[in-house]
């Protein structure tokens, strides 16, 4: 027998959690159909050997509702390894949707301003035409190059049902039944959830609120009611809500649905450097309860690398403010000033809050320029402060001072901590992946979630193993999302595949793009070590080039392929 | 321990309503001229970044034109959405004919 596809030789992390192996994987026809040792040729053999076979990850947080209509890749998810994305997050979505402008519109207005899409690009880019969520879906059969699946947005429901009036008041009775009937035609035309956004901060581009802030409680839980009757779909919520008197809430709408919850999010922040165990010990007892409450949390953590002479982690302290802004050489002489030293010390001991975390363990030298410094490069300034027995305030400065204002120092105000990250990343309540793809686009990328755990927090840091990590990355969230036969390096799965090298895989720094309509400049993310992504047996990503080929399907819930399978 | 005042323009050279783009200890700020006010702020808005210069000014504040931020200008306090980030703001002088940033430390 000729397989389509032999992968020959690596390592297999089959998604389970199970420890790997060595072995070949043989696909037909998109599926997987032989793992072990396989004897028979294929029309095409990729050799492993030494790398790393995994199920392509899956993100599950991201906003390429738009974006993936321009983009068959949503670039730059297979570069990553990404061989599945789940869009309509956070209460977004372009489905459903009358067949008018101003309803087009209404949609844009959330999208502009929520996720910080440019308007000129979702006008350019987005091929109006549908009405319901399923139709949305179709249009996207036969055009994509890696797997899509969509949960459905509260903001478009509501907009659907009452207009304009949507982001001004509550529904009624009869709006709320209407919004029902939307949701569930969306599940059974294929959605994987529901989402809603009830975030303070999300507002439109007129400055409204996003219509779902004006929902009550009573229509949330009558709209998620649906998925529970259905049996199908989680809920994805975004409140701006994190705090451990909100977990009330979580566990309700968790004990009601019988559905799991996705909550965001889960972070270690130094400012609050405890609240992610307490959010993690406020839903232990709805998970030991037998429901579902998951965290999403981030596995990149938030660096800044600067120098004296244009720091701005400072801005919160007037003293410091002041001198920060004084010409070098004034600001230099204010540094010598004892006087002005006791001020900036009085800065940091002032009780206000501050994003800054005031600790001289976390700010790190990160390089010097003199090469009798180089002993400090990689010591917290609290360790450099020891070396030069002297007290790190002095320290810092002294050694700013001796070298022109121009040693680099780093810091990390989230996600920056070791043994919060292993333990977060570790949960089995934590979603691991907020990528927010296709959103900010001009501000930020993290499609190399899934490579900086693997890089960072499994290779450099030791904090999970590699099969534990591939876990969280694929069948952690397919077995969430109910995502049949994806996730798992299994016979009768699709053959979902990612080739890395765990040696070097890792994420690159942002960089510029010009791939997006009518020219406007975007934020990509380039990776090191993935060779190949394939997706339903056909290589899209292979030594960092695509491919071309569009094998992506819709993935769809498990109420659409019911009621097909039905029908059938 | 010091005071000095750094001329950023001459009375006269903004207009009501306008800001211009100033630089400062390597740093990139505006200063606006709001009712006969004012202000000098950092150019950088510090929810995503979005130059402030595109944003609108109104009531002693600036409204981001990227998602609608709203800063106070004579505290940096972000109050829409309230608790928002803080806007890093200076305190501005006009001297004689120079409208000038007042640094204290």
């Amino acid at each position: 027998m000729s397989y389509d596809l032999l992968i020959k030789g690596g390592r297999i992390y089959d998604g389970s959690g199970l420890p790997s192996f060595i072995g070949d994987v043989a696909v037909n026809g998109g599926q997987i159909v032989e793992i072990g040792r396989v004897k028979e040729s294929a029309k095409r053999t990729i050799d492993a050997g030494g790398l790393a076979v995994s199920p392509g990850f899956i993100d599950h947080h991201t906003h390429m509702d738009a974006h993936i209509f321009w983009d068959p890749y949503a670039t730059s998810e297979p570069q990553h390894g990404v061989t599945s994305i789940v869009m309509g997050n956070c209460g977004l979505t372009l489905a459903p949707v009358k067949s008018t402008d101003a309803a087009h519109d209404a949609l844009v207005k959330s999208f502009v301003r929520v996720e910080a899409i440019p308007r000129s690009v979702l006008e350019q880019g987005v091929p109006w035409g549908w009405h319901t969520f399923g139709d949305y879906l179709d249009r996207l059969e036969g055009k994509i190059g890696i797997n899509v699946g969509g949960m459905l947005g509260h903001i478009a429901v509501r907009q659907y049902v009452m207009g304009e009036e949507s982001v001004e008041r509550a529904a009624t009775a009869k709006e709320v039944e209407e919004m029902k009937g939307l949701v569930r035609e969306a599940l059974e035309g294929g959605a994987v959830g529901f989402s809603t956004n009830r975030n303070e901060r999300h507002m439109r581009e007129d400055g409204k609120p996003v219509a779902s802030r004006l929902a009550t409680d009573e229509e949330f839980f009558a709209l998620c009611s649906v998925l529970t009757d259905l049996n199908s779909g989680v809920i994805e919520t975004i409140f701006g809500r994190n705090k451990i008197e909100h977990f009330d809430y979580y566990n309700r709408l968790a004990r009601e649905t019988g559905r799991p919850i996705l909550w965001q999010s889960l972070q270690h922040r130094w400012v609050e450097p405890n609240l992610w165990r307490e959010q993690l010990e406020a839903v232990a007892p709805i998970f030991r309860d037998g429901f579902q409450a998951y965290g999403l949390s981030h596995t990149v953590p938030l660096v800044r690398h600067f120098t004296m002479k244009n720091a701005q982690v400072f801005d919160e302290f007037p003293t410091w403010k002041a001198l920060m802004f004084l010409p070098e050489a004034a600001r230099t002489e204010a540094f010598k000033d004892p006087e002005t030293r006791k001020k900036l010390r009085a800065d940091f001991a002032d009780p206000r809050p501050t994003n800054f975390h005031r600790r001289w363990d976390i700010l790190r030298v990160e390089k010097v320029v003199k090469p009798e410094n180089e002993k400090y490069n990689g010591k917290s300034v609290e360790e450099m402060a020891r070396m030069r027995a002297q007290d790190p305030l002095d320290a810092f400065l002294d050694l700013v001072l001796e070298e022109n204002l121009s040693t680099v120092f780093w810091n990390c105000n989230n996600g920056g901590d070791p043994a919060a990250m292993g333990e977060i990343l570790r949960s089995p309540y934590v979603l691991v992946g907020t990528s927010d793809a296709g959103a900010h686009v001009q501000f930020g990328a993290d499609f190399g979630y899934g490579t900086t755990l693997l890089g960072l927090w499994v290779r450099e840091r030791n904090l999970l193993s590699l099969e534990h990590a591939v876990h969280k990355l694929t069948f952690h969230v397919a077995s969430i999302f109910g995502l049949e036969g994806r996730g798992l390096v299994r016979k009768g799965h699709a053959a979902d595949i990612v080739v890395f090298d765990p040696a070097t895989v890792r994420s690159h720094e942002p960089e510029w793009a010009d791939d997006y309509p009518g020219g406007t400049k975007r934020l990509i993310q380039r990776s090191e070590g993935i060779h190949y992504t394939i997706v339903n047996g056909q290589p899209v990503y292979e030594n960092g080039r695509l491919s071309g080929e569009l094998p992506g399907q819709v993935l769809r819930g498990s109420a659409y392929r019911e009621r097909h399978a039905a029908a059938a | 321990m010091g005071l000095t005042y750094v001329p950023v323009a001459r009375v006269g050279e903004v207009d009501a309503g306008k800001m211009k783009p100033i630089e400062m200890g390597g740093r990139q700020l505006l200063l606006a001229h709001l009712d006969g006010k004012y202000f000098a702020f950092a150019r950088e808005c510090p929810h995503e970044a979005a130059d402030l210069q595109f944003g609108e000014l109104s009531d002693n504040k600036v409204c981001c034109a990227s998602h609608g931020y709203n800063f106070d200008l004579t505290t940096g306090e972000c109050t829409m959405p309230k608790g928002g980030p803080q806007l890093t703001t200076l305190p501005v002088e006009v001297r004689g004919e120079e409208i000038c940033i007042k640094l204290e430390w």
